[in-house]
């Protein structure tokens, strides 16, 4: 029973990761018509600049998350900016544009702090939740706490600003958003931003739970085509549903059985989903 | 006033527009008739700035505009209806007409207009609240012209506003047009459907395969023997 509880929060905790991460690249995708393989180099970049400000400059843990939002949505805003719009008619060459930003963000992680790095960010809040016999490391309920405060926000904002209609009005339809003024220019750089720093922030809450390395955003990038494959391309909500589902899946057959057999059991869940219904859970068959 | 002087468009290398020059007064309501892939559309995109003339200039209330972009064309006071509504299908009704001010700062008179619209259009405040991809054919078009009215513009851009509409909507259409006209703005109609886009206008002109063909006025042209057989079909 203990442990059944804690593998339940602990696939709550890895759903609300998985939610940050997918729901970037799917605004991405939505606004841009792009998927970004450097996702993961971003979530990787989140992780780092948080250490790097919040442990190696001793400022603390919430700078350091902060510094990691930062980080990553200028980061996002440079890619556009510098590469992406020029490819805007391209969509092939934007795709391979980001598998070299994914490179270089790799190599660059691997350059500045080593292969084999060990480092060590605290979690904000130490200590262990201590409940009727089960046991949670407090920065777990953190994480499922700040991204459900992030998500929250993100819809608040897509909702109720003249930014957020902006940006769905380009997801929606692109010469229309022209036709109303639209700088569609501003609109992919603002929502880049937003993209990464979503990964970014991912990055940052996982920071003091799983190990910091240059190439930690790969299993995470999978883990999101999955789960945004998984939701139906272009939905957000479809996007969340599916982290939940398939995080919730993968921890339990983790716990139960093992890592491997969890992969392979989520590209059979997977797949099943697109048997049974091929534009995904939430998917429009045809939505752009 | 809205003048084309020798306007050429391309795609590639194909030609949609052949050196077309036109002119139409403001305050009044004017059409382009043409039949299909005539150019009508490209002539609308061009003036918004959505496709770049190969040659030949726009000129808007006495300026040139064929080289600004969409968004410095709406703040010169010209909105876009286009073909097929386009309609943002997933942002409520009120959004839609909220975007179409997207550029305005001026809080207060675009709540004003809002309230207009909705007044105006009983239909669109019933379902504010309601995705655009939940309205009928009709009340999308009516959407996609409150929005353009959001904008606050001078000249009115309209793309087949009868396309797919049922001869009722059709009616109403033009009497949507008319009122639109009558609040002091300029309307440029392109139809195919002649015989309204004609009742509605002061001036007229016909394009085919890119070219004018016969520019005047439009109570004159539909009595023209060319224009009947082609494009009234009587
Ligand atoms: N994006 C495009 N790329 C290439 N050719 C195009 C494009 N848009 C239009 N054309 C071509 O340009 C010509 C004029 O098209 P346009 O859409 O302006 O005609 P139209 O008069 O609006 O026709 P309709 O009444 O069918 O809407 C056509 O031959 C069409 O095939
Ligand atoms: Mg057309």
């Amino acid at each position: 029973m203990q442990f059944l509880v804690e593998t339940v929060l602990n696939s709550a905790m890895a759903s609300a990761s998985t939610a940050l991460v997918v729901v970037g690249l799917a605004l991405i995708f939505g606004v841009m018509r792009i998927e970004n393989f450097a996702h993961g180099e971003l979530y990787m970049v989140g992780a780092y600049a948080t250490w790097l400000f919040g442990t190696s400059f001793g400022a603390g843990y919430w700078v350091g998350f902060a510094a990691a939002i930062l980080v990553t949505a200028v980061l996002g805003a440079a890619i556009e900016i510098l590469l992406l719009r020029r490819l805007r008619n391209n969509p092939m060459g934007a795709l391979i544009v980001t598998i070299g930003v994914l490179l270089i963000l790799q190599t660059g992680a691997a350059w500045f702090f080593g292969i084999n790095s060990n480092l060590l960010v605290d979690a904000p809040v130490s200590g262990v939740l201590s409940l009727g016999g089960f046991n949670m490391p407090w920065h777990r309920i953190v994480v499922i706490a700040a991204a459900v405060l992030i998500l929250t926000a993100l819809t608040v904002i897509l909702r109720t600003t003249k930014f957020g209609w902006a940006l769905r009005a380009v997801a929606q339809d692109k010469d229309a958003a022209n036709l109303q003024g639209i700088s569609i220019g501003r609109i992919s750089m603002s929502a880049m931003a937003l993209s990464a720093a979503l990964a970014g922030a991912a990055g940052s809450l996982m920071a003091p739970i799983v190990r910091i390395s240059p190439f930690m955003g790969q299993p995470v990038i999978i883990t999101a085509f999955i789960v945004i494959i998984l939701g139906g391309i272009g939905s957000m909500e479809g996007a969340i549903v599916a982290a939940v589902i398939y995080s919730t899946f993968f921890t339990f057959v983790s716990v139960y059985f093992d890592t491997t057999i969890a992969n392979v059991a989520g590209l059979c869940l997977m797949l099943a989903v697109l048997i049974v219904k091929p534009s995904g859970l939430m998917g429009k068959a045809q939505k752009v | 006033m809205i003048e084309l002087r020798n306007l050429s468009v391309h795609y590639g290398r194909a030609i949609a527009v052949n050196d077309v020059s036109l002119s139409f007064p403001s305050g009044t309501v004017n059409c382009i008739i043409g039949s299909n892939g005539a150019g009508k559309s490209t002539i609308l995109r061009t003036i918004s700035g959505l496709v770049r003339p190969s040659s030949g200039q726009i000129v808007f209330e006495g300026e040139p505009i064929q080289n600004l972009t969409p968004k410095q064309i709406v703040e010169r006071g010209i909105a876009h209806v286009p073909e097929g509504r386009h309609v943002f299908p997933e942002l409520t009704v009120e959004e839609n007409l909220k975007i179409g001010a997207y550029l305005r700062a001026d809080a207060a008179a675009v709540k004003r207009d809002f309230d207009a619209i909705c007044g105006a259009f009983p239909r669109l405040a019933e379902r504010r609240k309601q995705f655009a991809n939940t309205l009928s054919g009709g009340e999308q078009q009516m959407l996609a012209i409150g929005r353009a009215i959001m904008a606050a513009p001078r000249l009115v851009l309209m793309d087949e506003p009868s396309m797919g509409l049922s001869p009722v909507m059709v009616a109403t259409m033009g009497d949507i047009i008319r009122s639109i006209n009558a609040e002091g703005r300029s309307v440029l109609l392109v139809e195919q459907n002649a015989n309204v886009a004609l009742s509605l206008s002061e001036d007229a002109a016909v394009l085919e395969q890119g070219r004018i063909s016969l520019a005047g006025k439009a109570a004159l042209m539909k009595d023209d023997e060319h224009v009947r057989v082609a494009y009234i079909g009587v």
